[in-house]
């Protein structure tokens, strides 16, 4: 009994784990420049696909991540300087041009991949005894990758001066510019930061799920609920909503069924959309 | 068309009229007018996958009874329509090619909600042949089933899994919809009449983004012999993949009641031991009529071809089974189509079948899976639906 106590808390953890690194890229772009992307989900699948390109020339797994970080690095830089730059303050504009992105991604993936799942191969098999529970070994490295990832990301955002002129230009983008910051160039940054986040998160759970053209409408979905309960333009906010919405889902998942946890994610997003908008930890 | 006030009589005679001036010698009558086919496959949505291969059988079927001088002497022309959205779209649509097309026949291969709700809208007013696997009993006026039911999928394999695997205690996992819950009734009357004892059921929403690590943490407590999934997709992708990533898929047996080629690729060959399936078609099956089918399919699409399952065969089938329908029953009126269906025998591409209350009686093959490959472990010949509607 105890052993699936554990095995369930160590799937909750897993949830919560995996959901923050899936929307940490919508989070960056969404929370600093106010572009809710609508194809974030799309570059989560480029990414995965770049673990089935690794896997099919027979490269190593690990080989895929610099590939994913190159690919959709490169496709956020273009995206950015010649689609959404013009379309800053105007919401609505962005959000119509994301969505069109995404099907374009997922057309194109269909062209070049097909319609039909690939299978990725876990790069870590087999299981390890955790307190009683034999958990996948694979997924207790994602937890632990995800979590090193927030870390160093929480420690650069807090004392680096770049993370300092981001902050100054998330504030006021005008006294920043004034200040000497190139505000167009850091919004560029942090748009391929972001892309290039969503591409590692693809690369880390395509050994898991089923890798398909459409597989990001399913990420897009719950990162959203994140930000919708967490808030936006900052960590704490991310880590938030991962833990109330990936949290939420596992465990109400695990007492009762997989229809009671969705049904409690919707019903939590759909009051925190009606009762408080900007989230738990608003930033203003 | 451009002139809808002009009654009808005046058109035909004016129509009459202008080919007379014209003097064009037109065609015959049966040959001018196609046989129209509106044919519902997946072209969008989650089961958008299956869209490329249903479509590539159907042209593939067409094409040959167009050689062979069409359906009744008239070419067919198959209208390919989106069934991947919400059941009450695709109904819509039904309406369209119904009043718009007038189309003579209307061909399914999607979801059993789709089904029902296409069914509440043609009324039996066009024949509709539903082609893919199916929970069985489906008696509506003019519809025709070619799919495996669960008589002919979960009883051969359930008593596979009692009486050589020894199982007795068995865990039901599906998507929440009609086909997983209609087929899980009778999951339950097989594995009580072997024996053996279901020790847990559930259900997932079906088209949200569901994962499955909870559920399979509990079927390991719950520590079952067998598992049967009426899970289809990628949520049968996923499950599995969890399944066996959690180590499970040595200790316990599994079976899926849509697990085809294209599942089997995405579950993927570290994940698939322990994991049966049982279908009327496998696109290996070295046995003749599948053999020469396969050929036949890879000579006309080439390196190209979209990975051929029993979803697309049965829409290959489904054409055979029109054509047989109509030039045996004379005339189009639901009554005499109904009458004809008993008995009818027909070409499927796992070989010549038999409609027997407007279902089919078919051979199965129990199936194991090695790697990303389907090995038939056994073969079932003339199994009957389970169903048998009025003719």
């Amino acid at each position: 009994m105890e052993s699936v106590l554990v095995a369930q808390a160590l799937n909750a953890l897993f949830a919560v784990a995996v959901l923050a690194l899936v929307a940490l890229g919508l989070a960056v772009v969404f929370g600093l420049l106010g572009v809710l992307n609508l194809a974030h989900g799309e570059v989560v699948m480029i990414g995965a696909y770049c673990a089935y390109v690794a896997q099919t020339n027979g490269w190593p797994f690990i080989t895929a991540l610099p590939l994913a970080i190159a690919v959709c690095g490169v496709l956020g830089f273009v995206v950015e300087r010649w689609l959404v730059s013009p379309l800053y303050n105007r919401p609505f504009d962005t959000l119509v041009l994301t969505w069109g992105l995404s099907l374009l991604i997922r057309k194109c993936a269909e062209t070049m991949f097909g319609l039909g799942y690939k299978n990725i191969t876990e790069p870590v098999s087999g299981t390890l005894d955790v307190l009683g529970a034999t958990y996948p070994r694979y997924r207790l490295l994602l937890i632990a990758v995800s979590v090193g990832v927030l870390v160093v990301l929480v420690l650069w955002y807090a004392r680096s001066r770049t993370g300092t002129r981001i902050k100054a230009m998330v504030d006021n983008p005008e006294l920043a510019r004034a200040l000497g910051i190139r505000v167009s160039r850091f919004a560029s940054a942090t748009f391929v930061a972001g892309t290039c986040l969503a591409g590692l998160a693809g690369v880390l759970i395509a050994p898991l799920v089923p890798v398909q053209p459409f597989m990001g409408l399913d990420h897009i979905l719950m990162s959203f609920f994140v930000l919708v309960v967490g808030g936006l333009g900052s960590v704490a906010g991310l880590l938030t909503g991962a833990a109330v919405i990936g949290g939420t889902n596992s465990v109400v998942s695990a007492i009762s069924d997989s229809t009671g946890g969705y049904f409690c994610v919707l019903v939590l997003a759909i009051l925190f959309l009606w009762q408080r908008p900007s989230g738990i930890h608003a930033r203003r | 068309m451009s002139q809808p006030f002009i009654p009808a009589r005046r058109r035909i005679l004016s129509a009459a009229a202008g080919s007379a001036v014209l003097g064009v010698g037109l065609p015959t009558f049966a040959q001018a007018k196609e046989f129209k086919v509106g044919f519902f496959i997946a072209l969008s949505g989650p089961a958008a996958l299956f869209g490329p291969t249903q479509r590539a059988c159907a042209d593939l079927a067409a094409e040959k009874i167009n050689k062979a001088g069409g359906i009744t002497g008239r070419q067919v022309k198959l209208l390919f329509t989106d069934a991947g959205g919400p059941p009450a779209e695709t109904a819509k649509s039904a309406v369209r090619l119904m009043l718009e097309d007038k189309v003579d026949l209307l061909i399914g291969s999607h979801d059993s909600a789709t089904r029902e709700a296409n069914i509440a809208t043609i009324k039996s007013k066009v024949p509709y042949i539903y082609s893919p696997v199916y929970e069985g009993g489906e008696c509506s006026a003019n519809v025709y089933c070619l799919g495996e039911t669960p008589p002919q999928q979960a009883q051969p394999a359930i008593e596979f899994f009692a009486k050589e695997k020894k199982a007795k205690t068995f865990y039901l996992i599906g998507d929440d919809y009609v086909w997983p819950r209609k087929s899980n009734e009778q999951v339950k009357k097989y594995v009580a009449q072997y024996g053996g004892k279901v020790i847990g059921e559930e259900y997932v929403p079906f088209g949200a983004p569901n994962k499955f690590e909870e559920a399979v943490t509990r079927v390991k407590a719950a520590k079952p012999d067998a598992v049967v999934s009426t899970l289809v997709g990628a949520d049968n992708v996923n499950f599995n993949r969890t399944f066996a990533g959690f180590g499970l898929d040595k200790s316990i047996a599994r079976m899926a009641l849509l697990l085809e080629e294209n599942t089997l690729m995405g579950i993927g060959p570290e994940n698939s031991g322990n994991l049966y399936s049982c279908m009327g078609y496998f696109a290996n099956n070295t046995a003749d009529a599948p053999k020469k089918f396969k050929a036949e399919y890879m000579a006309r699409y080439g390196d190209k071809a979209p990975q051929l399952s029993t979803i697309g065969a049965d829409c290959y089938a489904a054409l055979n089974l029109a054509k047989a329908l109509f030039e045996k029953a004379g005339a189009a009126s639901s009554a005499k189509l109904m009458a004809a269906s008993e008995g009818l025998a027909f070409d499927a591409p796992s070989g010549r079948v038999t409609m027997r209350g407007r279902q089919v009686d078919k051979d199965m093959y129990l199936a194991t899976c090695n790697g990303t490959n389907f090995e038939v472990i056994k073969t079932i010949k003339g199994v009957h639906s389970g169903t048998a509607c009025k003719a």
